[in-house]
C-alpha cells in the first residue's frame, strides 16, 4: 500500500495531507487537521453529524474518500467561525438554546449554512426539507429549526 | 486489510481498461453512499476501488424525445435539471430519496445497485420504461431496465461491463409516485409505488406499475398492470389492481417493516397512488 499526498483548500488555506488509499475526509479533517467539530457519528451516511461543505455543497465526510476533494474547497465549523466571536447563525443557535448534548450541532450548522447561502429567508418547510438528513437524538428539533428561521430573519 | 489503491479514471475507456485489468477484485463506486458504509464497517474489504466520479459519465441531456442520464450524475443534479418538472414522476422519486447531502453524492446509476428497501429512483425509472446502457471494451448494449435486474443484488452486467447511462423515453403519461416510510423524510421505504398510465376514451390504454421494497429488487407487477388495462379507472378497477399487486409482491422483513405489513401496504399504497389519477 502506498501513501499519497492530497492537496485541497480548507477554508482559506491550502493543506497537504499524507494518506493511505481511501481514507475518509472525516478522518483526515478530525484526526490530521484538528477539525474536531467534524463528528464521527454513524459512519453510514445516516446521521449527518460529519456534514461539511465541498464547493459549498453539504456532503457527508464519512462517505467521502479524501482523494475526491483534491483541488477542491472544503469548509467546516472551524473554518466558518470568525476569529473573534461567532457567526450570526451560531449566535442564533446560542440565543435559542438550539442544542442539548451538542453532538449533532456542527452538522446542523453546516447544512443550515448551505441552505441560507442558497435561500437567505427559508420557509419552515424548506428548513425541514434541507435538514432532514441531520439527526438529533436529544430530539431537540424545534429550537434548531427556530434558530435557522431566526438567522434567516436577522439577515433582514 | 485496508484498501491498496483508489483509482480515479478520467474517461469511460480508461475505466473499462482498469475493470478488465483488475477484474472481480475491483470494487466500483460512484457516489459511495451505498459502498462506503460497508467499507467503513469492514463488511466490504476491497483491495482496489475504482471511482466513476471523474469518468465523464455525469452528462444530463434532453434530446430527440428522451432523457439521457449519465450513470454518475448525482441525484441533486438531476433534481436541478431545467427539464425535471416535465418528468414529475422522476422528480418526486429523487426528492423522496435520502437526504440533501446524500443526494449531493449519490448517483442515478448507483440507485440501480442499491439493495431494497433502497432504489426508489429505480422504481420510477421502471414505470417510465427506462433503458440502461451497458458499456464494455467491445462496445455498448442497451437493455430495458426490467432485464437489468436478475435477483437480490445481482444484475445483467457482465464482468467487463459498466453501467454508462440511463435512457428515459419522454411520453405523455399520467403518473403518480407514492412512498410509505416510517417517517416523512430521509427514510427507507416500507413500500414505494410508481405508476404511469395512458388513457383513451375513458379507459386505461397502457399501464406501468412498479414497486420498491416489495421484492428482491425494484420490479414491475404485470398482474396489476393487466387489471388496469382496458378498464375505466374506477374504484372496482383500482381494487382489482391493488389485489393483484398484493398477491404478486415478494416482500421481506427487515428493520423497517415486516413481510406481513409490507404485503398489506402494497395494496394500500397502490390504491392511494391510483386514486390520485382518478
Amino acid at each position: 500500500m502506498s501513501s499519497s499526498i492530497v492537496t485541497f483548500t480548507l477554508g482559506d488555506r491550502e493543506v497537504d495531507v499524507m494518506v493511505t488509499p481511501m481514507t475518509t475526509l472525516q478522518t483526515v479533517l478530525r484526526y490530521q487537521l484538528g477539525q474536531t467539530a467534524v463528528k464521527e457519528g454513524c459512519r453510514q451516511g445516516g446521521c449527518g453529524s460529519c456534514t461539511v461543505l465541498v464547493e459549498g455543497e453539504p456532503m457527508l465526510s464519512c462517505l467521502l474518500p479524501v482523494e475526491e476533494v483534491a483541488g477542491r474547497h472544503v469548509r467546516t465549523v472551524e473554518t466558518d467561525t470568525p476569529t473573534d466571536g461567532v457567526s450570526p447563525l451560531q449566535q442564533a443557535f446560542l440565543d435559542g438554546g438550539a442544542f442539548q448534548c451538542g453532538y449533532c450541532t456542527p452538522g446542523m450548522l453546516m447544512t443550515a449554512t448551505a441552505l441560507l447561502e442558497r435561500d437567505p429567508h427559508p420557509t419552515h418547510e424548506a428548513i425541514l426539507e434541507a435538514m432532514a438528513g441531520n439527526v438529533c437524538r436529544c430530539t431537540g428539533y424545534t429550537p434548531i429549526v427556530a434558530a435557522v428561521e431566526a438567522a434567516g430573519e436577522r439577515r433582514g | 486489510m485496508s484498501v491498496q489503491e483508489y483509482l480515479m479514471p478520467r474517461s469511460l475507456p480508461e475505466a473499462l481498461d482498469l475493470l478488465v485489468r483488475h477484474g472481480a477484485e475491483l470494487l466500483v463506486i460512484a457516489g459511495g453512499t451505498v459502498a462506503m458504509p460497508l467499507v467503513n464497517e469492514g463488511i466490504s474489504l476491497p483491495e482496489r476501488v475504482m471511482s466513476l466520479r471523474h469518468a465523464g459519465l455525469d452528462r444530463l441531456e434532453r434530446r430527440d424525445g428522451r432523457l439521457e442520464i449519465g450513470a454518475a450524475a448525482t441525484l441533486t443534479r438531476l433534481l436541478n435539471a431545467p427539464w425535471v418538472a416535465d418528468v414529475p414522476l422522476l422528480a418526486e422519486a429523487v426528492r423522496n430519496t435520502a437526504s440533501w447531502p446524500v443526494r449531493n453524492m449519490g448517483t442515478v446509476g448507483g440507485n440501480l445497485f442499491t439493495p431494497p428497501p433502497g432504489g426508489d429512483v429505480a422504481v420510477a425509472l421502471l414505470a417510465l420504461d427506462a433503458e440502461v446502457r451497458l458499456a464494455s471494451p467491445r462496445g455498448e448494449r442497451v437493455l430495458p431496465l426490467t432485464a437489468f435486474y436478475t435477483g437480490f443484488m445481482t444484475n445483467a452486467l457482465g464482468p467487463d461491463e459498466l453501467l454508462a447511462g440511463i435512457t428515459v423515453p419522454l411520453a405523455a403519461r399520467e403518473t403518480a409516485f407514492l412512498k410509505l416510510g416510517r417517517k416523512h423524510a430521509n427514510t427507507p421505504a416500507v413500500v414505494t409505488v410508481a405508476v404511469a398510465l395512458e388513457r383513451e376514451a375513458g379507459r386505461v390504454a397502457t399501464a406501468r406499475v412498479a414497486l420498491g421494497a416489495a421484492g428482491p429488487h425494484p420490479m414491475r407487477v404485470a398482474g396489476a398492470e393487466a387489471a388496469l388495462v382496458g378498464s375505466p379507472l374506477d374504484a372496482a378497477t383500482i381494487g382489482r389492481a391493488a389485489e393483484a399487486a398484493t398477491a404478486e409482491a415478494q416482500p421481506f422483513t427487515d428493520g423497517v417493516a415486516t413481510e406481513w405489513y409490507r404485503r398489506r401496504m402494497v395494496g394500500v399504497v397502490l390504491r392511494r397512488a391510483l386514486e390520485r389519477l382518478t
